[in-house]
């Protein structure tokens, strides 16, 4: 009996222990993200770092001005959600209201495929294809611009953006549909009067997680948006080369000596970004959980 | 088949048949639905009953595989010629589902919602939803909260909320498909009571599994068994002498 016993709990505990992996290293992770970032301040102070106009860390004195990478940031994700967000909503309507079975059975794992695509594929194809297309189309000085990473990110966002939406709407109970259509309403009608409006948490979290994704990309952005280090104007700026957070530390970090502010300053960057993102999940799961259908 | 009725015929349905794929579902139904008046349809699960009555708003349409042959006139207009538009078919036969099915927004929004699409404007809305409201007895309870969710409101209210929604786009038939299967028993007799005082200028079809009920408001009884409409007259002569010795076994319960 006791061996029996013994054996539960041995399970038990091991499949605790898995769990708990992913908890400690998640917080091991802030650990030392933050601690090496919070190290700057003690060199730099932490106002000049989140409102200072400049990012020359190998200047002299060294400029950490996280601004204009923090904007760049935005610019692009703006870009990528305008983007990704009509066209991706537009697709899980399709396939959760519209398509025959046949079809969607094909667009579902399509665009779980887009999702598998690594992010340098995308970058490569970014830049051999888009960066040329809008450069000569827009009559651009360099086609390496915001805008070009706005519809990169935009592409990769879209699997996430689909897939919570298209499930959003698919849980929209059937008799809510029925009930708007023997009102006489017609199926389109039903859809954006109804069905929509039903799913908007689901749709909402689809959008912020949408967000997280592409304001956390880096390879890709890295590739196609030109990264200079600049203070982007809007909308003007998505027509010009700006450099993101992510593609900062990517960039820089292969060349800095440890232990050295400029080092410090990527972490900086690094935790800035780690609760950037952080928020964004949080604001999509309490999107998420805000609304239930219990009919 | 009563005959000549007071108020004159509504729905007037011959050799209707419906398949599901190749289950054969309604076989044959013939009736004539008096206008202005409650029929009842009772019979055990999965006798057609519902089905049929699915059959009136073309709701089964939205069916896969289902094919229908047969004729139903609502008043005197074939509902299944090609001509017929779905939707205004739908605006003239409303339907009560068996679940509450409110709309996720306002009170106002949710008998707001039909007026709306057939293009009532903004200045006649207040007073629709108030009729609505008004006739589905609902009035008094919601008019100070009608900005509130609908969601908000008990299964009972719910249930008359979704009867003043298709009431609002002044239909002149209205399907019930087991409307009180899902409230407590008062709610279910403030829905009797509104059912009675709708009939007044309304048709009114209602499927229940509830043969007290069926007893309580219909004023004519069809008895549906395995596809089939096995009897169909005035409800007294249905409950008191049935002539067909399956209605009267099923109506003193010894099956179903």
């Amino acid at each position: 009996m006791s061996n029996r016993y013994l054996k539960e709990k041995g399970i038990e505990s091991l499949l605790f222990a898995s769990g708990a992996v992913a908890v400690i290293a998640l917080f091991l992770l802030c650990i030392f993200l933050f601690r090496d970032g919070i190290l700057l301040f003690s060199e730099y102070p932490i106002n000049s770092f989140l409102t200072a106009t400049k990012w020359y860390p190998t200047a002299e004195p060294a400029h950490f001005g996280i601004l204009p990478l923090f904007l760049g940031s935005v610019i692009v994700t703006i870009g990528a959600v305008i983007f990704s967000v009509p066209l991706g909503i537009a697709v899980a309507i399709y396939i959760s209201e519209l398509a025959s079975p046949k079809i969607s059975n094909v667009l579902k794992p399509v665009t779980e495929i887009l999702a598998g695509i690594p992010s340098v594929v995308y970058g490569f194809f970014g830049l051999v294809i888009l960066v040329p297309i809008i450069q000569n189309t827009l009559e651009l000085p360099t086609g390496q611009t915001a805008l070009t990473g706005s519809i990169m990110l935009g592409i990769m966002a879209l699997p996430t953006i689909i897939s919570i939406s298209e499930d959003a709407i698919s849980s929209v109970p059937r008799t809510l549909k029925e009930g708007s259509l023997a009102l006489g309403s017609t199926k389109w009608q039903t859809i954006y009067k109804v069905t929509v409006p039903a799913s908007l948490s689901g749709i909402s979290a689809a959008v912020m997680l949408g967000i997280g994704r592409a304001i956390g990309e880096t390879m890709t952005v890295m590739m196609v948006t030109g990264n200079s280090a600049v203070i982007p104007g809007f909308p003007s700026g998505l027509f010009a080369p700006v450099r993101t957070m992510t593609a900062t530390i990517a960039l820089e970090m292969g060349e800095v000596p440890q232990g050295s502010d400029h080092f410090h300053a990527l972490f900086a960057i690094g935790s800035v970004l780690f609760i950037t993102t952080f928020i964004i999940n949080i604001i999509a799961n309490y999107v998420k959980k805000r609304y239930r259908f219990n009919l | 088949m009563p005959e000549n009725y007071d108020n004159g015929t509504e729905v007037e349905v011959r050799d209707l048949n419906l398949w599901y794929g190749e289950n054969h579902a309604l076989h044959d139904i013939s009736i004539d639905i008096p206008k202005n008046s409650v029929t009842a349809l009772i019979g055990p699960s999965g006798c057609g009953k519902s089905t049929f009555l699915r059959c009136l708003n073309r709701m089964n349409d939205l069916v896969k595989n289902c094919r229908i042959e047969g004729k139903v006139h609502i008043d005197k207009q074939n509902i299944y010629s090609k001509d017929v538009d779905v939707v205004d078919l739908r605006k003239r036969v409303g339907m009560v589902f068996q679940k509450p099915n409110p709309f996720p927004m306002s009170i106002h929004d949710n008998i707001a919602y039909g007026p709306r699409i057939h293009g009532t404007g903004k200045k006649n809305i207040r007073g629709v939803v108030e009729e609505a409201l008004r006739s589905g007895a609902l009035w008094d309870e919601v008019s100070e909260r009608l900005d509130k969710s609908a969601l908000d409101l008990s299964g009972g209210q719910q249930q008359r909320l979704c009867i003043a929604r298709t009431l609002a786009v002044r239909p002149e038939v209205i399907l019930f498909d087991e409307p009180c299967s899902a409230l407590d028993p008062i709610s279910t007799s403030k829905i009797e009571e509104l059912i009675l005082e709708l009939k007044k200028k309304y048709t009114i079809v209602i499927v229940t599994h509830n043969m007290q009920q069926a007893a309580r408001i219909s004023d004519y009884t069809g008895f549906f068994l395995t596809g089939e409409l096995v009897e169909f007259d005035k409800t007294e002569q249905i409950f008191e002498s049935p002539r067909e010795k399956a209605t009267e076994d099923y109506i003193t319960g010894r099956f179903g």
